[in-house]
């Protein structure tokens, strides 16, 4: 007997169903000297967190041209994480400033021609907070696991 | 050719097109965003095979797509292992409806090029597999031109079936290949046959036709002058507004220019051929940073010259139909035929 | 609107006091009433000059080409248009002491169905922002269309005070939902024919080598595919986020008629509502929004 109930289907194009235990692919990008050591501090106090993120080390948030989340949303990336300093604690002053001003750009452009907003998420954690980024990593995980995979404008010889 | 030409009326043309597009894989002008592209259609309404020529994209890419897979490739420990793409050229029959002369045309010029030092196959593929149903045109368009180069535009032999407006209301059917000919013999219930009547209104339509004509121009004379002056300082003005923007070579039926390229993922990779243009600053770059026409007058010099003078050369043809595609997509409004003709002078 | 005889004056003194050495203006295409950008280097030619609502094209766009590089240039600007010369003379892509700066108070430009243009329409800064000379008059002298900025009071002009208008195609094709604005731009993506026309006539794209044409195979984007179109045209447009003066040299360029300002539109939109910013290029060396920080811009969309 076959279950058509609880079918997971893409959210951007209904027509796409998830193959059985599907799991997203999350681009993790991550500033260098606070979300990336988080990260780390995350491993060494042993906090679980999911396994979907592939981890991308950048000098600063700021480095994060909207280019990087465009060429990962076209090929394997389901969602992307931008991860950086919080306000005030950016190793150049005021990276993350200019990367805020970005981030948002780029997220209402991307949601404004048809990608969900929770695609393309964005974090502050520090070196500090370890907790904090196996929290974030969950949840970013889990939003994007209710919005089905991600089939649009993929490369053409794109095969997972 | 088959002279026998058939008589019917509006009602029964969009019957015949009804009936094309119900049995064969058809492809004519759809809109979008107010400009007509050649898409695959599966019904008349979806389509306008009347569509005006300026906003008009030329049906090239059907034989000369706009990026074509060439291979696949998987990069292994092993090796690299190159597949066949899975895009076949063309499997079966295909009409297009609503191409218009100029465009027709535009492929006998293509095929002089791709059938010289090496047969490209799968263009081969596509010219023979389709059947091209073109209207002749009423009236020219203020940028059209096609009646003042070498070719004969009224007695086409590009298109295979031709469909001309005539006098109250008639439209005339007309094969003009053995193909077409053998394509309508099945659509010819509810066609009526003119008998050769209709000889004389064919002719007097075309006459109507080219006497709309706002372009006049004398090839040879532009051939023959642009030859000898391949320095002249004229080129630096003509094309001093240009932006280099490329459109023109895009939107041409007859450009053909094209770059190879991979494109790749993790280990697999597709190899693309698409389009390229001879106005683009790095088509002449060359590995190692060495330029050979790094301005924009000797781009725009080669874009003329190559047109009507080296094709003419090489093939006696000219690389132009006459269309006035590039004129009317041009973001500055530059005319091919006016610069030529002042180059010339 | 017609500004021909002032233009040519003026063109024609700047040559006789051997000002500049060459004047980019309009001049007709000789078989339509459009116009063709014109890049007159003498005197001589003055009379060809024209200026009138079919003078369309960004014509800061030539201060890229090698034909104006290192040469002392007039060039006629309209709003629009001077407002992307700011930016290019803020970028330091032009020297202002090369330029002599022929401002219009412009009452709007026409398209080719001869409907004024949608951008004219909503245009907020119609005189130049930037000029030596300003032609017409709209009961206001250039430099007090200047802005003031404020976190409140964002635009000022001397007499009435424009509010910006969010692009009635934006707020619509915003209301509908994922699924049609994603049916909708695919369609877009799949017209785009990648020929390249909107960065190449953009005034504001001046790079020598576009990171949208990168030959690397894994960063390879120039094939005509819905991926690398969107690729394209997303990459450009956030790229010019801040920076686009919605003159629509694009969109008059695009072969295949897309509505790319739309993704311009958006940008700016957000932007505009979210910082406090005030419009590109409307301030002499004002680099954008992109270029700048302020601590009260949103945050709440951050974890």
């Amino acid at each position: 007997m076959e279950t058509v109930t609880n079918q997971l289907v893409s959210i951007e194009k209904p027509e796409i169903v998830a193959p059985p235990n599907w799991e997203p692919v999350i681009m993790g990008i991550l500033c260098n000297w606070c979300s990336y050591a988080g990260s780390d501090l995350t491993g060494t106090s042993r906090i679980q967190y999911p396994p979907n993120i592939r981890i991308i080390r950048v000098p600063c948030s700021s480095r994060v041209d909207p280019w990087f989340l465009i060429k990962s949303l076209q090929t394997t990336a389901d969602g992307v994480l931008v991860s950086g300093c919080h306000p005030g604690d950016c190793h150049y002053i005021s990276g993350n400033y200019y990367a805020r001003r970005r981030f948002l750009v780029t997220k209402k452009l991307l949601n404004f021609i048809g990608y969900h907003e929770n695609r393309i998420q964005f974090s502050w954690v520090s070196a500090a907070e370890g907790p904090k980024f196996a929290k974030v990593v969950a949840k970013v995980t889990e939003d994007i696991k209710k919005l089905g995979p991600l089939h649009l404008y993929k490369k053409e010889n794109f095969e997972k | 050719m088959s002279v026998e030409i058939f008589v019917t009326d509006k009602a029964g043309l969009q019957k015949f097109y009804e009936a094309v597009i119900a049995k064969n894989e058809t492809y004519a002008p759809v809109e979008k965003f107010g400009k007509y592209d050649f898409k695959r259609v599966t019904s008349l309404s979806t389509c306008n095979p009347d569509s005006p020529i300026a906003k008009t994209m030329s049906a090239k890419p059907l034989f000369f797509p706009r990026s074509a897979k060439i291979m696949k490739y998987t990069a292994t420990s092993a090796g690299t292992d190159v597949m066949e793409t899975d895009e076949d050229p063309l499997a079966g029959k295909r009409v297009i409806i609503g191409m218009k002369h100029c465009d027709a045309r535009s492929l006998q010029v293509l095929d002089k090029v791709y059938n010289w030092d090496f047969i490209d196959t799968d263009y081969q593929k596509r010219r023979q597999n389709t059947i091209i149903i073109s209207t002749r045109c009423d009236k020219a368009e203020i940028h059209c031109f096609c009646t003042s180069l070498d070719y004969d535009v009224e007695n086409l032999d590009a298109l295979d079936i031709l469909i001309v407006n005539g006098k109250d209301e008639k439209i005339y059917i007309n094969a003009r290949t053995e193909k077409g000919g053998s394509f309508l013999k099945e659509y010819i219930a509810g066609l009526t046959s003119a008998n050769g009547a209709a000889d004389g209104e064919l002719k007097q339509q075309y006459n109507a036709f080219a006497a709309s004509f706002r372009l006049k121009m004398n090839y040879k004379e532009v051939n023959e002058k642009l030859a000898k002056i391949f320095d002249t300082p004229e080129f630096e003005n003509v094309s001093a507004n240009c932006v280099s923007c490329n459109t023109c070579a895009f939107v041409c039926p007859t450009c053909h220019c094209f770059k190879i390229s991979d494109e790749k993922v993790r280990d697999t990779g597709v190899r693309y051929k698409s389009y390229d243009s001879c106005n683009n600053g790095y088509f002449t770059l060359m590995a190692g940073g060495h330029n050979p026409r790094p301005a924009k007058y000797r781009r725009w010099r080669q874009r003329a010259m190559h047109k009507f003078v080296y094709y003419k050369e090489r093939f006696g043809e000219n690389l132009c139909v006459g269309c006035g595609k590039c004129t009317t997509s041009c973001p500055v409004n530059i005319s091919i035929f006016e610069v030529v003709n002042q180059v010339a002078q | 609107m017609d500004y021909t005889k002032q233009i040519q004056e003026i063109a024609a003194k700047l040559f006789a006091e051997d000002k500049i050495d060459a004047f980019v203006g309009y001049r007709m295409t000789g078989f339509d009433k459009n116009q063709v950008p014109a890049i007159i280097t003498g005197a001589d030619d003055v009379s060809k000059l024209v200026f009138n609502d079919k003078s369309v094209f960004n014509l800061s766009n030539y201060l890229k080409h090698e034909h104006t590089r290192n040469k002392r240039v007039g060039l006629v600007v309209k709003g629009c248009d001077s407002r992307s010369l700011n930016l290019l003379l803020t970028e330091s892509q032009v020297k202002r002491e090369k330029l002599y700066v022929v401002g219009i108070a412009c009452d709007g430009v026409v398209d080719d169905e001869g409907k004024k243009m949608q951008n004219c329409v909503e245009c907020m800064f119609p005189d130049a922002v930037v000029a030596d000379e300003m032609v017409g008059n709209h009961g206001r002298s250039g430099s007090e269309t200047l802005i003031q900025t404020g976190s409140e009071t964002l635009i000022q002009t001397g007499s009435e005070t424009p509010i910006y208008k969010i692009n009635a195609d934006v707020l619509d094709l915003g209301s509908k939902d994922l699924v049609q604005r994603r049916e909708y731009f695919e369609e877009v993506f799949e017209n785009c024919i990648r020929c390249n026309a909107c960065r190449h006539s953009c005034p504001l794209c001046y790079c020598a080598k576009c990171c949208i044409d990168q030959e690397t195979s894994t960063l390879y984007n120039g094939a005509n595919t819905t991926s690398s179109a969107f690729h394209a045209l997303m990459t450009w447009s956030l790229h010019l986020a801040g920076r686009c003066v919605d003159c629509r040299n694009c969109e008059k360029a695009c072969p295949s008629h897309l509505p790319l300002h739309l993704l311009h539109k958006q940008n700016e939109q957000v932007i505009y509502e979210n910082f406090q910013e005030h419009l590109a290029g409307v301030h002499e060396g004002d680099r954008g929004a992109f270029y700048k920080y302020s601590m009260k811009d949103p945050d709440d969309f951050i974890m």
